[in-house]
């Protein structure tokens, strides 16, 4: 009986009461895993207000946004440099476009370790996340789920595999999906520019949002957006678009 | 101290031909019966009836199945023992038609004593479901006659060899027919009694084959035999006795067949990378399914898993009755390196995944991208769908290139003076200008980043065609 309770207590999804002697840790009550550490965004605002300061490795992460999480990459490439060290597979799957390969190179990121997996349909689309994220091989999982409609179940096989694996997980989802209620333990959605909103965060802060300063990037190589300070000329257009336009 | 294990098979020729416990089998050589199963046993048939006999004594009402002799089957079973007895002692051969013979004086330490290893081979044995008598003696022609002595004396190797010998009949040496009844003739009827007498005396009157044959029984003169050869190609086969419909009822027998498989693999220090799976429908058509893989290997987790994969997808026209692994293209192995003070989060080959992603989703729908050393940001990307060589190299000149690169640069609507891409864009920074590849068909872009939407593209001007173009986006 004892190894049945010790079982579940196991679990990281297990919700326990507030005052909990387990372990003699002192997280709140239904705090994602046991002195497990995240893994560190690169974004120091943005690591004090996730649990364990940083990316879950035991949750999957749901990331909204318009155009299937075109924008939104920047937000793990810090991620994707430190999960290189690792020399496991970094899994694409159903990419929109080509990862621009010399940018990754650049950042630091090894690319013979980026996969690039182009599944024909949805169920193929389902079937090789899962794989990618129960197989030990890969450090991090990139999905672009799109904007199709998926059940609770199979969004929650997902998660399962993701909390049984070690991988950084990210499933990109379209805007619509905010409304609907999803399994993730970490769920955000990108509103403005270089700025996060926590929609849901098992056993942490939720409800926020995350501006990240300009001032945490890398010099040369910015980290969001790629964008380097412009020397203030705005009003000025540039004189090819009017080239252009004589043809 | 050479000790040799004799595993004789005494109904070997009715276990190759049918395993039912439910039903009588006998099987017959020229209508007299030469092995019977429990059932038919305890309906009384014996050795050496007739098979009218046999159908008189079963009666109208009781299922009996009598079966020919297939002298084919039981040499192809008995080399299927031999495969499986490889794994316990490199030492072995075949005896007669129904035992092998095992020299396991040099493996003893390896299993952690004689019972052990005895374990390991009743163990092996049961889940083949081969009915054995264990002998075992000093040299295999004591063994072989051993395992016709009780099971005690047969495995007391702490006692003498004459004294263990010594109860069994003289009627067992069968390849000395004509000797042995004379020596019957003249009262001797066990072992023991011949055994006592001086050899040089017996060896006149019973000719030098005979005495040679006591001298190796007894250790006194050299028994060689060719040792057993794993041979070169693995094929093995499953037969389920019924109709199989449903791929996933396959699963059970696959996984057995892999083991096997793996198990020669490690054995013979093989691997492969292609496994060929042949499914033997009712009417004797032969199915072949390929599996690859990326690498070689012998792990037969990885194997069927991929197996999995490709019967998902596969859709037999007919039942199927057989299942056979056959394996045509071995390499040698390469041993692995394991690290021993890694972290230990990886716990399979890199290529299993691209393996099993690669069966359900095909080649092409895998790729890996890489670098070249190339102006023109679209050659710059290398796409490959196989293991892209050693590419890597670390761009200096990257500073404001996007996270994504359309395959082909997409042409820009223009509308009062203004781009357009999912609503109005702005530039924001540019131009950066690259131009290249003026020996064959010149280009010359002024790149611009452009802002509109929340988002941030790259943009370009084609200055030679006077076009907008977008070619990236950033993230």
């Amino acid at each position: 009986m004892n190894q049945m309770i010790e079982r579940v207590m196991r679990r990281t999804d297990t919700w326990r009461g507030r005052h909990s002697q387990w372990r003699g840790h002192s997280l709140p009550a239904n705090s994602e895993g046991h002195g497990r550490s995240g893994l560190p965004t690169g974004y120091s605002a943005l690591d004090g207000q996730l649990q364990h300061g940083g990316w879950p490795l035991d949750s999957a992460i749901e990331l909204l946004s318009d155009g299937c999480g075109l924008g939104a990459m920047g937000l793990f490439l810090p991620a994707m440099e430190k999960l290189s060290e690792q020399g496991r597979w970094q899994v694409f799957i159903a990419p929109p476009y080509i990862p621009y390969a010399p940018l990754l190179a650049a950042r630091g990121i090894d690319t013979r370790q980026v996969l690039l997996v182009h599944p024909q349909n949805r169920e193929d689309l389902l079937w090789s996340t899962e794989q990618a994220l129960r197989s030990t091989t890969s450090s991090a999982v990139f999905s672009w789920l799109g904007a199709h409609d998926y059940r609770y179940s199979e969004l929650r096989k997902l998660q399962l595999a993701a909390a049984s694996g070690d991988s950084l997980t990210v499933l990109f989802r379209a805007n619509g999906a905010a409304r609907q209620h999803a399994p993730a333990g970490l769920r955000l959605q990108m509103r403005a520019y270089r700025q996060v909103h926590i929609l849901k965060q098992r056993g942490g802060n939720q409800g926020i949002s995350v501006d990240l300063p300009l001032a945490e990037d890398v010099p040369q190589q910015p980290q969001l957006w790629e964008l380097p300070p412009w020397p203030d000329n705005n009003s000025e257009q540039p004189p090819a678009l009017g080239a252009g336009s004589i043809v | 101290m050479s000790l040799w294990l004799c595993l004789r098979f005494d109904q070997l020729s009715l276990q190759c031909l049918s395993r039912s416990e439910e039903q009588a089998v006998a099987v017959l050589v020229r209508q007299r019966v030469i092995c019977a199963n429990d059932c038919a046993a305890a309906l009384g048939v014996r050795e050496g009836m007739t098979s009218a006999g046999v159908r008189a004594l079963a009666g109208d009402d009781t299922p009996l199945q009598l079966l020919e002799r297939n002298i084919g089957a039981e040499q192809h079973c008995l080399d299927q023992l031999c495969c499986w007895a490889y794994g316990i002692t490199p030492t072995l051969h075949k005896w007669r038609e129904d035992c092998l013979q095992l020299e396991i004086g040099g493996c003893l330490r390896l299993f952690r004593g004689l019972d052990q290893l005895l374990a390991e081979v009743a163990n092996g044995l049961d889940s083949r479901g081969y009915r054995v008598h264990y002998g075992l003696a000093p040299t295999p022609k004591a063994a072989w006659l051993l395992s016709f002595a009780p099971r005690q004396s047969a495995l007391a190797i702490q006692l003498p060899l004459v004294e263990r010998l010594g109860p069994l009949p003289l009627s067992l040496l069968d390849t000395f027919s004509g000797t042995v009844a004379s020596l019957r003739r003249a009262g001797l009827r066990t072992l023991g009694e011949v055994l006592a007498l001086p050899s040089a005396a017996l060896g006149r009157r019973c000719g030098l084959e005979f005495s040679h044959f006591l001298q190796q029984l007894l250790g006194q003169r050299e028994d060689l035999q060719t040792d057993y050869q794993p041979p070169a190609t693995f094929s093995d086969a499953f037969w389920f006795g019924y109709e199989v419909k449903i791929n996933g009822e396959l699963l059970p027998a696959v996984q057995l067949l892999l083991q096997s498989l793996c198990r020669f693999l490690r054995q013979t220090q093989l691997r492969t990378t292609q496994i060929h799976w042949q499914f033997i429908a009712i009417d004797h058509r032969v199915h072949e399914l390929c599996v690859r893989s990326a690498s070689s290997h012998s792990d037969w987790k990885n194997w069927y898993q991929l197996t999995a994969i490709r019967l998902e997808q596969v859709q037999l026209q007919a039942g199927v009755e057989g299942l056979a692994l056959v394996c045509r293209q071995l390499c040698p192995a390469q041993p692995d390196n394991i690290d021993l003070f890694g972290p230990g989060r990886q716990s399979e080959p890199l290529a299993s995944l691209l393996d099993r992603l690669r069966s359900r989703l095909g080649l092409q729908a895998i790729e890996q991208v890489s670098c070249r050393d190339e102006h023109l940001p679209e050659l710059a990307v290398q796409l490959s769908h196989d293991l892209p060589g050693d590419g890597h190299t670390t761009g200096t000149h990257c500073a404001q290139r996007p996270f994504w690169l359309m395959p082909r640069p997409q042409a820009l609507r223009q509308r009062h003076n203004r781009l357009y891409w999912n609503g109005p864009l702005n530039l924001v920074y540019g131009p950066e200008r690259i131009e290249d590849n003026w020996w064959r068909e010149a280009v010359s872009r002024d790149y611009y980043i452009a802002a509109g939407n929340g988002r941030h593209y790259w943009v370009f001007l084609d200055r030679l065609a006077r076009c907008w173009y977008i070619h990236g986006i950033f993230a």
